[in-house]
């Protein structure tokens, strides 16, 4: 952890900063929720590495999937990380987001998270005990340090491929799209 | 001579403006506006002119004079600018209504007559005018119909009870001294007994109370000023009740005097003290019940009582810090006042009558300039630095503190604190918050109503700014008082009875916004989103229903609304009811049978004859 | 002239450092108190320059005025307030230097009371703009329990103001000493000023406005990104300017900047042991509670002050 280093910090003030403010949105999004707790209370305190939950996305800029999305809840997953500011990373839990995992053959869970949000990083497990939290956490910081973390300006380049694959989950959205220019004259009127 | 210039202007114009409307409505509004505004002209050239002058040289005996000095000067400044913006705002509010005409010329009476009190040299020409304003005020509170009756109804009963009060307290006089004419009467209750200062005090403080709505007199307000037309209720808060105050000064520092004053009364309950209480008691309770309201007029109006008594509180303290700010708070309060009755005006002409604070919303981005204005109009009821409410706050509460009464130092800064809840109230739920569909295309405020508010918010800002404008001319009336002259700047006061320098707060506050704003562009920005892109826990936002305005102080409503029912009008309407059952029986005399008449004349000649021959009465 | 101008630059900054530090410092005694190491003191700066390069969104001029005019409003009150120092009269002590307090004489306490307005009734203003009902409850809460301390807190300056007779806090300060801290001659306004300390500073077990589990954060539930930064510096420099009343009022200001801030520190210090044990309260019992105890001990101190004079 190179956060007292301080000619990292005036070479860069805001990649050190990101890395060391990861505020994460209290969502809970599936089982996983159950190793949050955890993580951030006493026994593996993550706030020592300046990692908070806050209530609403419009503070936050970690995003953590964890667990098994249903269809009710990629609505709100979606609706919640376009509320987020810039620069916001994604960090998928279990093997659910990766592949479906012990859903793999259910009608109501979503076997491929990232076609229709970006992830930055996933973390193994079913799940990942806190010190997986950790690491995981660690490979965060190396991918922001490397500029590898770049899940939002994917969203914002490939938004029409994102947007269809959402719309055609759920028709109508309910809320207009993020980003109007991307989206080619002929799909935003279908 | 000047007074009698202007008050023929104000009632011949009234006459004229409903003639005028008989023939064309553009007329009449052309002459309507050009006849308020050659008023403010007139009196703007009086300024620092003194003199007196006897209209009627005999009337049943008595001189009628009227007169002008700086007091007078003040007041009727304040009243003609409030009239002509209020009759400005008039040309949109009041377009295509049946009763415009009545409107026009009747505000311009009721101007006339708010004029000639405070022009009035003598008693009896104060009570003409005061008289001439009661009534008028009352047919056009009555305009509306509906429920504005039952209000006017209320108003008028309670006004002539206060003035026959005042007729009492003249006859007193003139009974008692033998003259009417003010500087006469001045120097006659010099030598009277205190017995009968103490009853002049009463009469004419029972006249005086009623009109400005002191505790527990005021429950004609509330209705009055909500039920009256918007401009209308602009002029009854924003300068009729000052009436009221302007006879408090006239009766308590011009007629009786600072020596008799303080001396009036028995060991601690002098007239000072209960009225300094009856003023703390103003403040505190109206301004909590004005917390509950979810009518906006009702709001403002219980919040006109509650700063009244502010004014009250500083004129009944009697130093010479608190008397300037209660004069300088009634200037501020008529710009404040009627700028919120303007704006509220505004919003519910363009709603098409909506004034439910529960049923309203984000109007700010439809009618930006009148929600500029009503924020600061607000602001200034509060008293926040750079607005005129200022300045005037500061004095009262400085005076309090420093001559060691720190209750009422307290009860007027838990009036702040109401005051601080009601107006965010009103201001929220009127223009923060998300926009209801229908109010979707609400139209931005005409051209003649934006012209008096920003011309309001303008004043309430200049007067923040630079307090020593009006903090001169209110000084000079103080000295006229005798009071202790004080060392007024430009920015503030310099003199060793407070030290304040308004000019340090604002360039401080203007320095620090700017280097803020720049620290904020040093961050990265974002776009702009609409309503419907709100935090809703993940779901799309319904459109226009995503808005908290219905019990807004909830848990505070739930704690304090057993306490603040209005116990004083449950007395009144009670006495009203008992009054009324005991007419119902009386009014059995009148059998309309003409048998029964002749027979009470015929008994009544009888015990007549019985008692001249018995007992030889006559 | 220089001076002057030294002193309007210095006040503030220290206010800024000894805000985020004391931010910082909140964290971290909560988390030593949980028994887990917590944050480093410098995290609050971290947070702020993250915050600071993230794009977030805005609903218009008056969101982003709210945030403008109550950090502004922040930084003049600190002008107004006393940050150690002794006046002249006062006499010399060997540590102590000119006071430092740069508008000490354009209005007093009463100028301090309403400049303390201007950061809630800016955030008021600016999320009533956020258009999100979260926003107008916490708001609606703020105010409430701005209410509830109010009434007990005019109490207690009510009664410094008439025991030193005096609207001025330098005076105040200066007069304390000569002779005796206001603990002690004013020991019960003290006390009562000492139990809504966390209802003024917004901590538990009155942090019921900013509630995140509640109501997303009330006030700043829309508020992200730069507006957020500046937010958490205004939150930081309004504990400090709370906390220097505080100090000011009953603890005798402090001879040098140095024994001022230490009071400073030795005041949060108590307040954040409390707000860590406890947890939060409903608006209504805090209304209850303050109108109760505190207005309670305030108002026997004024009786006291009254009668005594």
């Amino acid at each position: 952890m190179d956060r007292s280093h301080l000619a990292k910090w005036l070479k860069s003030p805001a990649k050190m900063a990101n890395k060391y403010s990861l505020h994460a949105v209290y969502f809970c999004t599936g089982c996983g929720i159950i190793e949050i707790p955890p993580v951030i209370t006493a026994r593996w305190d993550a706030e020592r590495f300046g990692i908070k939950a806050v209530a609403t996305p419009r503070q936050g800029n970690l995003f953590m999937i964890t667990g098994y999305v249903s269809l009710k809840t990629l609505k709100a997953i979606i609706r919640t990380y376009e509320q987020m500011p810039d620069p916001k990373y994604t960090v998928a839990f279990g093997s659910c987001p990766i592949n479906g995992g012990m859903y793999w053959d259910s009608y109501n869970t979503i076997k491929h998270l990232d076609k229709y949000i970006p992830v930055d990083g996933w973390i193994a497990g079913c799940m990942p005990r806190p010190e997986a939290v950790f690491i995981g956490v660690t490979h965060l910081w190396t991918l922001i340090d490397k500029g590898k973390a770049d899940g939002y300006i994917r969203y914002q380049k490939k938004y029409a491929a994102y947007r269809r694959n959402q719309e055609m989950l759920f028709g109508d959205l309910g809320w207009p799209p993020l980003y109007p220019s991307d989206i080619p004259a002929e799909e935003a009127g279908a | 001579m000047l007074p009698t210039t202007i008050l023929i202007v104000a009632f011949a114009s009234a006459g004229l403006v409903y003639l005028a409307g008989k023939v064309h409505a553009r007329l009449r509004n052309a002459l309507a506006v050009l006849s308020s505004l050659v008023l403010v002209g007139l009196i703007g050239l009086g300024y620092g002119a003194w003199g007196e002058l006897v209209y009627v040289p005999d009337f049943l005996g008595l001189e009628l004079v009227l007169r002008l000095n700086l007091l007078a000067w003040f007041f009727a400044i304040t009243v003609a600018a409030v009239v002509s913006l209020s009759t400005i705002f008039s040309l949109s509010y009041m377009r295509r209504k049946e009763s415009a005409n009545f409107h026009y010329s009747a505000t311009l009476a009721v101007e006339g007559a708010m004029l000639g009190i405070v022009f009035a040299g003598d008693l009896l020409s104060f009570f003409i005018f005061w008289e001439i304003m009661s009534w008028s005020a009352y047919l056009l509170i009555s305009c509306n119909r509906g429920r504005a009756l039952e209000a006017g109804l209320k108003y008028i009963i309670m006004s002539l009870v206060g003035s026959c009060g005042m007729l009492i307290g003249l006859l007193a006089v003139y009974t008692g001294l033998g003259v009417l004419r003010i500087p006469l009467v001045a120097e006659g209750m010099q030598a009277a007994s205190p017995g009968f200062v103490l009853l002049v005090l009463l009469t004419f403080g029972l006249g005086f109370g009623i009109k400005s709505a002191m505790v527990p007199l005021h429950t004609w307000l509330p209705d009055a000023h909500s039920e009256a037309a918007s401009p209308f209720s602009a002029v009854l808060s924003g300068v009729l009740i000052k009436m009221g105050i302007y006879g408090f000064v006239l009766l308590m520092y011009v007629v009786v005097g600072l020596k008799l004053l303080f001396g009036v009364g028995a060991a601690w309950l002098t007239f000072r003290h209960v009225l300094c209480w009856l003023g703390a008691i103003t403040v505190v309770i109206p301004t909590f019940i004005a917390v509950l309201q979810t009518d906006a007029k009702r709001l403002l109006a219980w919040s006109s009582i509650g700063q009244i008594g502010y004014i009250i509180l500083g004129l009944s303290f009697g130093t010479s810090l608190a008397v300037a700010g209660a004069i300088f708070h009634a200037l501020n309060h008529a710009l404040c006042k009627s700028l919120l009755f303007l704006a509220v005006g505004a919003v519910e002409h363009n709603t098409g009558g909506v004034r439910d604070l529960n049923k309203l919303g984000g109007l700010a981005k439809r009618m930006p300039v009148t929600f500029a204005c009503a924020l600061l109009a607000g602001l200034g009821l509060i008293g926040i630095p750079l607005t005129s409410g200022f300045v005037p706050k500061w004095l009262i509460y400085r005076s309090l503190i420093e001559d060691g009464y720190p209750f009422l130092a307290l009860a007027s800064l838990i009036g702040t604190w109401g005051a601080i809840l009601y107006v965010y109230k009103l201001l929220h739920n009127i223009f923060l918050g998300q926009l209801p569909e229908k109010h979707r295309e609400v139209r931005r405020a005409p051209l003649s109503m934006r012209i008096p508010i920003l011309l309001l918010g303008l004043g309430i800002l200049v007067f923040g700014v630079v307090p020593g404008i009006p903090l001169r001319v209110v000084q000079a009336i103080g000295e006229t008082f005798g009071f202790a002259r004080l060392k007024v700047t430009l920015w503030g006061l310099a003199s060793e009875a407070g030290a304040l320098n308004v000019l340090n707060i604002c360039l401080a506050i203007v320095i620090a916004f700017v280097v803020v704003f720049l620290i904020m562009r040093l961050g990265a920005k974002g776009p702009q989103v609409s309503q419907e892109d709100s935090y809703a826990a993940g779901s799309a936002v319904p459109v226009g229903r995503y808005h908290y305005t219905v019990d807004f102080f909830g848990p505070l409503s739930r704690m304090i609304a057993p306490y603040l029912k209005d116990r004083v009008d449950e007395f009144y309407s009670w006495v009203g009811a008992r009054a009324r059952d005991v007419f119902s029986v009386t009014r059995r005399m009148y059998t309309g049978y003409a048998g029964t008449y002749v027979l009470y004349i015929i008994s009544f000649l009888a015990l007549l004859i019985f008692l001249q021959s018995v007992w030889k009465v006559w | 002239m220089v001076s002057k101008i030294l002193q309007i630059v210095l006040s503030p900054a220290i206010a800024l450092v000894i805000g985020m530090l004391l931010l910082g410092l909140s964290r971290k005694v909560i988390a030593r108190i949980h028994r887990r190491y917590g944050p480093p003191i410098y995290q609050p700066v971290i947070d702020v320059v993250r915050m600071m390069s993230q794009a977030s969104i805005s609903h218009g001029a008056l969101f982003e005025l709210g945030v403008v005019l109550a950090l502004a409003g922040s930084i003049v009150t600190v002008l107004f307030i006393p940050l150690g120092g002794t006046s002249a009269a006062a006499g010399s002590h060997p540590l102590a230097h000119r006071l430092l307090c740069p508008l000490s004489s354009s209005g007093g306490l009463l100028v301090v009371i309403y400049l303390m307005l201007f950061g809630p009734v800016s955030i008021a203003l600016g999320a009533g703009a956020s258009e999100n009902p979260n926003a107008s409850i916490g708001v609606s809460r703020n105010m409430l329990l701005a209410l509830a301390y109010e009434v007990p807190f005019l109490l207690v300056i009510l009664a410094v103001m008439s025991h030193y007779g005096t609207v001025s806090l330098a005076d105040i300060v200066s007069r304390q000493q000569q002779s005796g801290w206001g603990v002690l001659t004013v020991p019960l306004s003290t006390v009562a000023a000492f139990l809504i300390l966390p209802a003024m500073l917004g901590i538990r077990p009155f942090d019921l406005a900013g509630a995140p589990q509640e109501i997303a954060s009330g006030p700043l539930a829309e508020y992200g990104g730069r507006y957020l930064a500046l937010l958490t510096i205004q939150n930081g420099i309004q504990l400090f300017v709370v906390i220097a009343l505080f100090v000011n009022l009953f603890l005798g200001g402090g001879v040098n900047v140095v024994t001022f801030l230490l009071k400073v520190f030795g005041v949060f210090l108590a307040a954040e042991l409390v707000s860590a044990v406890l947890p939060r309260v409903r608006i209504e019992n805090a209304l209850k509670f303050c109108w109760t105890w505190p207005t309670g001990l305030a108002l026997a101190q004024m009786i006291i002050t009254v009668v005594s004079k």
